[in-house]
């Protein structure tokens, strides 16, 4: 057991929950607005932060460093997609999207696509699509953060699990979505500090970023290429364009992402936190994957890639130091953990429990609901993560793959295309889901050199302007909806 | 540069100068937004 990481590990859990006992003093949970969207008054900074380290989850200090580590500089397309994904999030669809989301009174990402393409098969579907994708996600979180907690402390997987799921759950409770926004900020930079450490470390060690080149050229130099290990990838731009496409525009069919934008303090907001979201990917996204690459030269050994960083750490950083990075790796787990499970409980008590199922309810008795659907889907994801933990990243790149295909046309369009009318946005949801699911089951992937996200997103497009076209007589967009697009679309 | 090849130094640094020039440009076009905002809700 590393005594100092456990120590720090301590005192950064301490803090997170401190935020959550915080967020309740200040009435985040007093109605269902403060529960879901911290009375709509989150910064510009906390904005950015939140969006970030939500979208960026503990994928980035295991699955890019082991992508890093077997393809070289071919991952970095991953990172090249990733690094806009904020600014083009909030600037494409941030203001307009929390100025008309005020304008339909919604308090949900789901129920905002009902009131923008209305329908109860568009709530019934997008809620019930939301709550099974997010609850497979947190449970790739939660594995992830058993796993990161076991391996700092040594104890054992299931206590382990119990510890974070624990303390994860505690302070989503008490503070609602300001406590998940506000400790996601603190983790954002936590994880800044821990990734610059080690590349630090490691370029020390190496003598520089030319020289590990150099040393990863006598290895093998297919791996500084921008193809992959033995030019695997060689011509294959339908996947090239996957992978800068999963972490750009990706995000923009993410309801756990998006719901940020309904939560910012004014619509304005979204201008400066596109320019902090910048600034903060400048420093963070490349660098898991350049770390998987210098693990190469450091660690020819490696048996298990996932671990090439944490491995890193552990063999050129301090104990002390290490206890930094654990804990920056463990943020990065929680600040997704949290926002996933508050999502996946607000959605399945607003927009299925309320909507189709009690719809009296008043806000207090949601809020309860909502806390008690929280704590039913952590309770569940632990003993599922105990009991049969599947493999983490494939969850994860299932779970994001099928989101964004099957939202992104939906939530764009929402916004910017006057014509996307109720069959069109339905249509765009069932093709865009199928065909993410089925693109790998169907090895589609070999037979196409298609990423699924790109053939997802794709058909998910397509479907919404065929179908809104040919629909439009039929089902025209409500004239109230309309003015309220102009509106949400007007700078005075 | 790094002792990359070119199409690579490109990848790893040529994608944040697209999106910083991104960025200032989304800050350029949307410089009036924080003055529509104030004329409407009146905080300062």
């Amino acid at each position: 057991m590393n005594t100092t990481a456990v120590l720090f590990l301590g005192i950064y859990f301490s803090i997170v929950l401190g935020i959550g006992i915080w967020s309740m003093r200040i009435g985040a949970g007093k109605d269902l607005e403060g529960y879901l969207l911290g009375g709509r008054r989150v910064g510009p900074l906390v904005t950015a932060l939140t969006l970030q380290s939500t979208s960026m989850s503990g994928y980035m200090f295991l699955g890019a460093g082991a992508l890093g580590f077997a393809e070289g500089y071919w991952a970095l397309w991953y990172a090249a997609g990733d690094i806009g994904g904020g600014v083009l999030n909030l600037s494409v669809i941030g203001r307009r999207m929390r100025k008309f989301s005020q304008l339909l009174t919604s308090l949900t990402s789901i129920e905002y696509l009902e009131k923008r393409y209305p329908s109860a098969a568009v709530r019934a579907i997008a809620g019930t699509l939301t709550v099974f994708l997010l609850g497979c996600y947190v449970l790739a979180q939660f594995i992830a953060g058993g796993k990161g907690l076991e391996l700092v402390t040594g104890v054992p997987y299931w206590l382990a699990l119990l510890i974070a799921v624990s303390i994860i759950l505690l302070y989503t409770l008490l503070g609602g979505y300001l406590a998940v926004a506000y400790t996601d900020a603190l983790q954002s930079v936590v994880m800044l500090i821990g990734i610059g450490w080690i590349l630090i470390a490691a370029l020390i060690e190496l003598g520089g970023l030319t020289a590990a080149n150099e040393s990863i050229r006598s290895i093998d130099s297919t791996l500084l290429s921008v193809w992959g290990r033995g030019l695997g990838y060689e011509g294959e731009w339908g996947i090239v364009l996957g992978a800068v496409l999963i972490f750009s525009v990706g995000y923009m069919g993410w309801p756990h992402v998006v719901t940020r934008h309904l939560a910012m303090r004014r619509p304005a907001t979204a201008r400066q936190a596109g320019a902090y979201a910048t600034g903060w990917n400048l420093l963070f996204v490349s660098t898991p994957y350049i770390l998987g690459i210098l693990a190469i030269v450091i660690l020819p050994d490696l048996d298990d890639p996932e671990l090439a960083i944490m491995r890193l750490a552990e063999n050129l950083l301090p104990a002390a130091v290490t206890g930094v990075v654990m804990a920056a790796i463990m943020a990065a787990i929680m600040s997704t953990a949290d926002s996933l499970l508050l999502q996946t409980g607000t959605v399945a008590s607003r927009d299925l429990y309320q909507r189709f199922l009690n719809p009296g309810a008043t806000e207090r008795q949601m809020v309860r609901v909502s806390r008690i659907l929280v704590l039913a889907i952590g309770v569940i994801g632990y003993y599922i993560a105990l009991s049969e933990p599947p493999t983490v990243f494939s969850i994860v790149v299932f779970a994001t793959s099928v989101l964004g295909s099957a939202f992104l046309p939906a939530y764009v369009c929402a916004v910017w295309w006057r014509k996307a009318n109720t069959p069109g946005a339905l249509g765009s949801m069932i093709a865009g889901a199928s065909i993410a699911f089925a693109w790998e089951p169907l090895a589609l992937v070999e037979s196409t050199g298609w990423h699924p996200m790109l053939a997802g997103v794709f058909g998910s497009t397509i479907v919404m302007i065929v179908v809104s076209l040919a629909t439009q007589e039929r089902s025209p967009v409500p004239a109230e909806i309309l003015a309220a697009m102009d509106e949400a679309a007007r700078v005075r | 540069m790094f002792g990359l090849p070119l199409s690579t130094t490109l990848l790893v640094f040529g994608f944040p100068v697209i999106w910083i020039v991104y960025t200032i440009g989304f800050l350029y076009v949307s410089r009036d937004w924080v003055d529509s905002d104030d004329s409407q809700d009146g905080s300062a």
